[in-house]
C-alpha cells in the first residue's frame, strides 16, 4: 500500500512541480515574446516618427533650392512667393511654411499672412539654418509663437488637461503649448550667400497621422473582443496630445497623462520604459521612450502600445493546454501505476503474504501466477521454494519421529544390553582374574608338587608319613586341574560367526556321540525342523555346546534313556530354539539357578565350567540358554539362537 | 672310562623354584647349577659352558627367551628347556622355532621333568653319534619342537603325527594315550600322552589349535606303527582348525 502511495505521490508532486515552472516559463517565454513585439513596434513608429520628419525635411529642402523661389526672394515679390508656397504647404499638408529673410525676420507665413517681420532667428532651428545647415527637430512651440503662426494651430494646441490618477500632480489644469516637427533650410544664391531660410512643418497636438500609420503598420487596425490591439501616442511632455488611445467613451484620449512612475523614467531620466502598464481602460504592454529636441533636451514622449490581453489570453490557452497535458500525463501515469500495481504489485502482495503465512506455519499456501515474465518466474520459484520447504520439514519430522523411535528401540536395546554387558563383564573380568590366579598359583603349586613327589620318592609305602603326603600330592594335581580348567574357561576366544545350518551341527554332533561309549544304551529322537534358516554362528563352538549338553543329558542317564532333540522356530519367529530333553534323574530345584555358574559341578569329578563356558558361547551369539527338569523324570536343556536381522 | 658328568644350569628368579628343580634332577651324573637371571646365567654359561640350560620364560630383566637367544648366537648348538606358565604357551611354541629342545609347562612332576631331561641328552648323544636316518620326514609337513609334525589337508583340515626324533628318545612306547574325538586342542598343549618303559609319561605337544576330528584306532591297536612309519600310518589324529594359517607361522616347515 505505502509502495503505491508513494508512486502516487511522485506523479501528483511531479505534475504539480511540471505545473508550475512550465507555467512559469510560459509566462516569462510569452511576457519576453511581447515586450520584445512591444519593442519592435516602438521601432516601427520611430521610423515612421522620423519619416514624416524626414518628409519635412525634404520638402523644405528642395524647395529652398527652387530657382523661382531664389528669385522671388532677390526680387522681394511676395504674391509670387506666396503662391507657390503655399500651394507647396497645402500640397504637401504642412501646416506651416514660412520664410525668412537673412537676418531671420519673417517675410512671408504661408499659414498666416498676416503676421510678419517678427524675428526668429532665435529659435534654434532658424539659427542654425541661418548658419547655413539644413536641420529638422521636433520643438516645443510656445502659445506666443503659435499664435504667430496661426490661430487655429493655437486652438489645436489648446488642451484641457483630464485629471489621470497615477500621474504627477500638476497645477494648471490646461496646455496651451504645441508641439511641432519642424525643418529648415537656408536658401543660398549663386554666389553661396543666404538670402534668407525658409522652414515649415506640422503640430502635432491633435494631428493623428503619425499615430494613425502607426497603428496601420503595425496593428493592422486589428481589434481583439472590440478592443483596439496596439496603440500609438505622442506625449508632449506627459501629456497626451496626438493618441490613438481611446478613453471610455471612445474618444480619442487627448490630454491624459502620462503615470508617474513613466514620467520619472523617461521623461526625467530620459530612459526608455517597457512594461505592462494600464492605459486609460486596460492594461496594455507599453513601450516609452523620450523625444528629444535639437538641444537634446526631453521634450516628449514616443508610446506604444499592445493590449495585453490577447497575450495573457494567449498564456491562459497555453498554460491550460500544458496543465491539461500534465493533467492527462497525470492520469497515464495513474493507469499505468494502476496497471503495475495489479501486475508487479499484487503479485508482491501476494508473495509477502505467503511469506507470512509460511512464517507461521502454513507450507500449502502456493501464490497464483498467470504471468509469463520475470514476475511469474518469481512467484514461480516462490512456489518451488515452498514445495521445498514443505519436503524439507516433512522430512525433518519424519526423521524427528523416526529419531524418537529408534531412541526408544535403543534405549530398550540397551537396557537389555547393559544386563548382558553386566553378564559378559563379569565372566571377561573373571576370566582374567582366572588367568592371573592361574599363573600366580602355578608357580607355587609347582614347588609344592615338586618337592612333595621328591618327598614320596625317598619314602617306603609303609611310611607313617607316605599316605600323609600321598595326599598332599593328589591334592596338589587336583589343583592343578582346577587351575587348568580355570584358564580354560578363562580363554574365551572370540567367536568366528559365519552363515551355517543348526540342524546340520547337529546331526553332525549327534553322529559323533553315537559312537561313544558313554551312548551306547541311550536312544536318540530327533525332531529337527526342516525349513530353518541359515543363522550366523561360530560352527566350532556351538559344536562345543551341543556336545556338552548332549553329554550332560548321557551323564543324567547312566543305565540309558531317552535323548529327545527337537529344532524350532520361537513363536515370534525371531529365534530358533533347540530343545534336549533327557529322561533322566533330573535337577534338583535349588540348583537350577547355579547351573550355569562358574565351579558348580554336580559330578565327583567335574571341574564345574562346562556350562559356564556354554553359557558363555550362547550369550556370545545374542542367544538365550534355559533349563526346565522335573527331578526324577528328566530335564530339558532350551538353546535360543537369533534369527538375525537379515 | 669314566663318563664325563652332565651339566646342567637351572634358571629361575624365584630361589625357591631353582632349589626344587634342582633337587628334582639331580642324579649320579648331573652336576646341576643355579643362576637367579638370565645375566647369571649368561656369565655362568661363559666362563664354563653348560650341556643343558633349563631356564624359566618369565623373568624380570632378560627373559627366557631373550637367553636363548643370546645362548643360541654364542653356542648354536646349545641344548635349552624353557619352563613356561600356561599363558605362554604361545611363546613357548615360539621358541622351539628358535632353537629351543623343548619346553615344559608348570606344574609339573619331577618325573615328568626327569624324562624331559633323559630326552633331551638322548636326542644330544645321537646328534653326535649320527645314527642312521630312521623314517625320513617328507617334504610339506610342518613340525613343531622336536615333537609333532602336522600335513595339511584340504581347507583347516590337518593330519597330526609324532616326530620320529621323539618316538628315538623314547626307548619303548608301552603306552598311547590318544585324544577323545570332538575334544578342543590348542597349540603348544598336551594332545598324546606317551609312556615309555620306564612308565614315564611324555606329553606331546599339539601343532595346532582345533578340534579333534578322527584318531588313528589302528595305532592304538598297534603302536608299532609309531616307530616304523611315523609320518604315514602312524598318524595319531585330523584335527578341524578354523585358524590353521596362523597355527601354521608358530611352525617349522620340512625340507
Amino acid at each position: 500500500m505505502k509502495f503505491i502511495l508513494s508512486f502516487l505521490m511522485v506523479i501528483i508532486f511531479g505534475g504539480i512541480v511540471t505545473l508550475t515552472i512550465g507555467t512559469r516559463i510560459e509566462h516569462q517565454t510569452i511576457f519576453s515574446l511581447a515586450q520584445a513585439k512591444v519593442r519592435h513596434d516602438l521601432a516601427a513608429a520611430w521610423m515612421v516618427y522620423h519619416e514624416k520628419l524626414n518628409d519635412i525635411r525634404d520638402i523644405i529642402l528642395v524647395n529652398s533650392t527652387r530657382e523661382s523661389i531664389l528669385n522671388a526672394l532677390k526680387h522681394e515679390d511676395r504674391d509670387v512667393l506666396f503662391k507657390y508656397l503655399d500651394r507647396v504647404r497645402r500640397e504637401f499638408g504642412l501646416d506651416i511654411l514660412t520664410l525668412t529673410d537673412l537676418r531671420g525676420h519673417v517675410l512671408l507665413r504661408t499659414h498666416n499672412p498676416m503676421h510678419t517681420g517678427d524675428d526668429q532667428s532665435n529659435d534654434p532651428l532658424i539659427r542654425n539654418a541661418l548658419r547655413g545647415e539644413t536641420v529638422k527637430a521636433t520643438q516645443i512651440i510656445s502659445r506666443a509663437e503659435l499664435s504667430k503662426e496661426g490661430e487655429d494651430l493655437l486652438n489645436r494646441a489648446y488642451l484641457r488637461i483630464v485629471p489621470t490618477p497615477k500621474a504627477k500632480p500638476r497645477i494648471e489644469d490646461y496646455e496651451e503649448n504645441g508641439m511641432m516637427l519642424r525643418a529648415a533650410a537656408p536658401i543660398i544664391d549663386e554666389q553661396g550667400i543666404i538670402r534668407g531660410v525658409l522652414y515649415g512643418g506640422i503640430l502635432l497636438n491633435r494631428n493623428y497621422e503619425i499615430v494613425d500609420r502607426v497603428k496601420e503598420i503595425v496593428y493592422k487596425g486589428e481589434k481583439y473582443k472590440g478592443r483596439e490591439i496596439g496603440t500609438v501616442t505622442i506625449f508632449q511632455n506627459d501629456l497626451r496630445i496626438s493618441t490613438n488611445v481611446r478613453n471610455k467613451e471612445g474618444e480619442r484620449a487627448i490630454g491624459t497623462r502620462v503615470s508617474k512612475e513613466v514620467n520619472q523614467a523617461v521623461l526625467v531620466e530620459g530612459r526608455s520604459w517597457i512594461d505592462r502598464a494600464f492605459v486609460v481602460n486596460d492594461w496594455y504592454i507599453t513601450a516609452y521612450e523620450p523625444i528629444k529636441d535639437m538641444q537634446d533636451e526631453v521634450i516628449g514622449i514616443l508610446y506604444v502600445g499592445m493590449l495585453e490581453k490577447p497575450y495573457i489570453d494567449l498564456r491562459n490557452r497555453v498554460m491550460l493546454t500544458f496543465a491539461g497535458m500534465a493533467a492527462i500525463s497525470v492520469v497515464i501515469l495513474l493507469v499505468i501505476l494502476f496497471f503495475i500495481t495489479s501486475t508487479i504489485i499484487h503479485p508482491l502482495q501476494g508473495m509477502v503474504l505467503a511469506t507470512k503465512k509460511i512464517a507461521r506455519g502454513d507450507l500449502n499456501h502456493k501464490v497464483e501466477l498467470n504471468i509469463k515474465d520475470e514476475i511469474g518466474q518469481l512467484a514461480q520459484s516462490f512456489n518451488q521454494m515452498t514445495t521445498n520447504l514443505k519436503e524439507a520439514n516433512e522430512k525433518l519430522l519424519n526423521w524427528g519421529k523416526t529419531l524418537e523411535k529408534r531412541v526408544e528401540e535403543r534405549t530398550e536395546e540397551l537396557r537389555g544390553m547393559q544386563d548382558f554387558l553386566v553378564q559378559s563383564e563379569k565372566l571377561a573380568s573373571l576370566g582374567k582374574m582366572a588367568a592371573g590366579i592361574a599363573h600366580e598359583v602355578n608357580n607355587p603349586l609347582t614347588s609344592i608338587l615338586i618337592n612333595t613327589h621328591l618327598m614320596l620318592e625317598k619314602l617306603k609305602e609303609n611310611d607313617e608319613f607316605y599316605e600323609n603326603l600321598s595326599m598332599i600330592a593328589d591334592e596338589t594335581s587336583r589343583c592343578t586341574h582346577i587351575v587348568k580348567g580355570l584358564l580354560e574357561f578363562s580363554r574365551q576366544e572370540p567367536p568366528q560367526k559365519s552363515f551355517a545350518d543348526l540342524n546340520e551341527v547337529l546331526i553332525r554332533t549327534v553322529n559323533l556321540l553315537e559312537n561313544q561309549v558313554s551312548y551306547q544304551n541311550i536312544k536318540i529322537v530327533k525332531k529337527l525342523d526342516p525349513n530353518l534358516p541359515l543363522i550366523e554362528f561360530d560352527t566350532n563352538k556351538i559344536k562345543q555346546v551341543f556336545w556338552n549338553l548332549m553329554l550332560n543329558a548321557s551323564e543324567a542317564m547312566p543305565g540309558g534313556g531317552t535323548l529327545t532333540i527337537a529344532s524350532q522356530f520361537s513363536q515370534n519367529k525371531r529365534y530358533i530354539e533347540i530343545l534336549f530333553t533327557d529322561t533322566g534323574i533330573g535337577i534338583p530345584k535349588e540348583n537350577t539357578g547355579k547351573l550355569f555358574d562358574p565351579f558348580f559341578t554336580t559330578k565327583p569329578s567335574g571341574t564345574g565350567f562346562g556350562l559356564a563356558v556354554t553359557y558363555g558361547i550362547i550369550e556370545q551369539h545374542n542367544g538365550k540358554i534355559e533349563v526346565d527338569s522335573v527331578p526324577g523324570e528328566g530335564s530339558t536343556f532350551k538353546v535360543s539362537m537369533p534369527v538375525g536381522k537379515k | 672310562m669314566e663318563k664325563a658328568k652332565k651339566r646342567i644350569l637351572v634358571v629361575d628368579d624365584e630361589i625357591n623354584v631353582c632349589k626344587s628343580i634342582r633337587q628334582a634332577i639331580l642324579a649320579d651324573d648331573y652336576e646341576v647349577d643355579t643362576a637367579l637371571s638370565g645375566e647369571e646365567a649368561l656369565t655362568k654359561d661363559k666362563a664354563n659352558p653348560y650341556d643343558l640350560v633349563i631356564s624359566d620364560l618369565m623373568m624380570p630383566g632378560i627373559s627366557g627367551m631373550d637367553l636363548l637367544k643370546s645362548l643360541k648366537e654364542e653356542r648354536p648348538d646349545v641344548y635349552i628347556i624353557l619352563v613356561t606358565g600356561y599363558p605362554t604357551i604361545k611363546t613357548a611354541v615360539q621358541s622351539v622355532k628358535i632353537g629351543a629342545f623343548d619346553y615344559i609347562p608348570k606344574p609339573f612332576t619331577p618325573n615328568e621333568l626327569r624324562s624331559l631331561v633323559q630326552r633331551a641328552f638322548k636326542a644330544q648323544e645321537s646328534e653326535a653319534r649320527e645314527i642312521p636316518a630312521a623314517p625320513v620326514m617328507p617334504a610339506g609337513l610342518f613340525s613343531m619342537g622336536g615333537h609333532t609334525w602336522l600335513r595339511r589337508e584340504e581347507n583347516n583340515v590337518a593330519t597330526i603325527g609324532v616326530m620320529h626324533k621323539f618316538i628315538q628318545s623314547l626307548e619303548y612306547v608301552s603306552q598311547i594315550e590318544l585324544p577323545q574325538e570332538n575334544k578342543n586342542i590348542f597349540q603348544g598343549e598336551a594332545c598324546v600322552r606317551i609312556t615309555d618303559k620306564d612308565s614315564h609319561v611324555h606329553r606331546v605337544w599339539s601343532p595346532a589349535t582345533g578340534k579333534v576330528i578322527q584318531v588313528n584306532r589302528t595305532l592304538e591297536q598297534d603302536l608299532s606303527l609309531l616307530r616304523q612309519d611315523p609320518y604315514v600310518k602312524g598318524w595319531l589324529f585330523r584335527i578341524e582348525s578354523p585358524n590353521l594359517n596362523l597355527d601354521l607361522k608358530g611352525l617349522t616347515p620340512s625340507e
